[in-house]
């Protein structure tokens, strides 16, 4: 049974059709990396997920708490956080809480949320921290850090609330590029640590690398799912090629 | 090597140089601007000192002018007397010179001092309560405009609206004057309390809504991607740093306030500093002194402030952002 599961997915800003009937899914341990140009819609995709965005039509389903889309009520309310708390998001701006510590900001979630034990819920995140290589930093405060040690340690944050999927916005794009490496390389690892993921990104390299499958979008559709090795030697869209040979250009 | 060495340390002296030489520069003008406080502080004191400085052909005095109790046909009456502090037998010719300066009445002082000083407790505890009031009511006000509940809104924007549309004055006697005929009846303090309270939550409204408004959208979503629900994400995340934003412009509230609070004096029933000052000043025509007095200690209370403040808004921002 797949964790994450998308049906008809429609999106509209306004006038705008941002998301035009998409469907996808994910099963347990698998990382899926979705690409696209700008404004082709993947983030609002992700953000549509876990409901920051709400979808004007079509079924989101995770691990198997289903919401329809466009609907409103009490009882909703509930399962959109029961996915929420099933979903872990990392966003591209980090978000960390500049008022609390990195302990702090770790701990945040299942103290509050969850109503956690303090001491546990230390213990908690200490642990995640360390996953991340963040935990000889847990006593300073956000605006002291790097912005790849603060996304290292956003990380750490969705992963404290033992989330059943990873969603990923654009990870890497708000940091310079000298700290973009220590990012991929602790999502590397959760991926071989069998964390399921969903990344929206523009690392051609990591795509081809950790995914297990990528997804194309263009213009709020899903042009291609297929294997790394497959896309990026034979993509079948022109839109895809034309997306791979930009990347290509850009390496050389 | 060697030169290499000693050519990096020429660069670095010469960054130094220039670091101290605007340091140096820095510190000559927080002295010259301390000597020139000073001065204006003894010109000040000297203004109201009672010297006379008199030179003309022939003869320099100095002398010091005070009140005191004399009998002039058979009753006490206060009057200026000289007293030659100093004379010199030569003086500047033609027209000479004559400086005289005010003569306050010391026993006067001497005598009110402690009775106006002790006002200073009352203005603090008007100030304080109003201040609380004002925050409350001004996060309320602030939330409220940020409110999508038209009604809501429409409350928050009214209030500010009607409050800065009235003077503070009119609002004071409002609370003392014209709620007594509806049967309600308020003491001097309440009413200004409340007065104070609820025109300084309409400004302070302003404050805190741009307090709520620095916290950046993705902190919301942050917090609603963790699952907190909305009341958890604004307590937790929202409020505490939209208020670490609004405390040090609430500290000049504050201090505004505690001058503000001179106005309650109006009402007559209220024995803060200014009212203090008022009544021991009409009663011997003294208000020179009297006012003086007040001006000085309110002068004092907004120097000891604003220090607290400054060294509060320090404190917050070596924090976090």
């Amino acid at each position: 049974m797949p964790i994450v599961k998308v049906t008809c997915l429609d999106k509209y800003f306004g006038r705008l059709h941002v998301l035009k009937g998409l469907s996808l899914e994910v099963e347990q341990r698998e990382v899926v990396c979705i690409i696209g140009r700008s404004g082709s819609g993947k983030s609002t995709l992700l953000r549509c997920i876990n409901f920051l965005e709400e979808p004007s039509a079509g079924v989101i389903e995770v691990d198997g708490i289903k919401i329809q889309g466009g609907e409103k009520g009490q009882q909703r309310r509930h399962l959109i956080h029961d996915i929420r708390l099933k979903t872990g998001m990392v966003f591209q701006e980090f978000n960390l809480f500049p008022h609390m510590s990195v302990l702090g900001n770790v701990i945040e979630g299942p103290v509050t949320v969850k109503g956690m034990d303090h001491a546990r819920a230390v213990e908690l995140g200490e642990m995640n921290l360390d996953r991340v290589g963040m935990f000889f930093k847990k006593d300073e405060y956000p605006n002291r850090l790097s912005g790849g040690q603060k996304q290292r340690v956003a990380i750490a944050r969705a992963l404290t609330m033992e989330p059943r999927v990873m969603l990923f916005d654009e990870p890497t794009s708000a940091l310079d590029p000298e700290l973009i490496g220590e990012v991929l390389n602790v999502m590397k690892k959760l991926a071989q640590e069998g964390t399921t993921m969903l990344v929206v990104t523009h690392e051609m390299g990591f795509a081809r690398e950790v995914a297990d499958r990528v997804l194309v979008m263009a213009d709020g559709e899903l042009i291609e799912d297929a294997k790394p090795s497959d896309l990026f030697s034979s993509p079948k869209d022109p839109r895809t090629k034309a997306l791979i040979d930009r990347y290509r250009t850009g390496e050389q | 090597m060697n030169l290499f060495k000693k050519d990096a340390h020429a660069q670095k002296s010469q960054a130094d140089l220039l670091y101290e030489a605007q340091q140096r520069k820095q510190l000559q003008f927080r002295i010259k601007v301390a000597m020139s406080w000073i001065g204006l502080l003894a010109f000040l004191l000297f203004l109201f000192s009672g010297l006379e400085i008199k030179s003309s052909m022939g003869k320099t005095t100095v002398s010091a002018w005070s009140f005191h109790m004399i009998v002039e046909n058979g009753r006490d009456v206060r009057a200026r007397t000289e007293k030659i502090l100093f004379s010199w037998p030569y003086g500047l010719p033609n027209q000479g010179l004559d400086i005289t300066t005010i003569v306050v009445d010391r026993a006067f002082i001497n005598k009110n001092i402690d009775f106006i000083a002790s006002g200073i407790l009352q203005t603090i505890q008007i100030s304080l309560y109003a201040i609380l009031l004002a925050t409350a009511l001004a996060l309320l006000a602030a939330l409220g405009r940020l409110s999508t509940n038209p009604l809501i809104y429409s409350l928050s924007t009214f209030y500010v609206s009607l409050i800065r549309g009235t003077p503070l004055y009119l609002q004071i006697f409002f609370f003392f004057l014209a709620l007594p005929q509806l049967g309600i009846i308020l003491t001097g303090l309440w009413a200004g309390v409340l007065a104070l309270g609820l025109n300084y939550g309409a400004y302070m409204s302003e404050i805190f809504r741009a307090g709520l408004s620095s916290v950046g959208k993705g902190q919301r979503e942050a917090a609603l991607a963790l699952g907190m629900t909305p009341t958890q994400t604004m307590r937790r995340i929202v409020l505490p740093q939209a208020l670490r934003f609004a405390i040090p412009p609430t500290g000049n509230e504050f201090i505004a306030m505690t001058k503000d609070s001179a106005l309650v004096s109006a009402t007559g029933f209220v024995h803060e500093l200014m009212w203090r000052a008022t009544k021991v000043g009409r009663a011997e025509f003294r208000n020179l002194e009297a006012l003086i007095m007040a001006a000085i200690f309110y002068w004092i209370m907004t120097l000891v402030l604003t220090s607290m403040q400054s060294r509060l808004e320090a404190s917050l921002s070596k924090g976090e952002r």
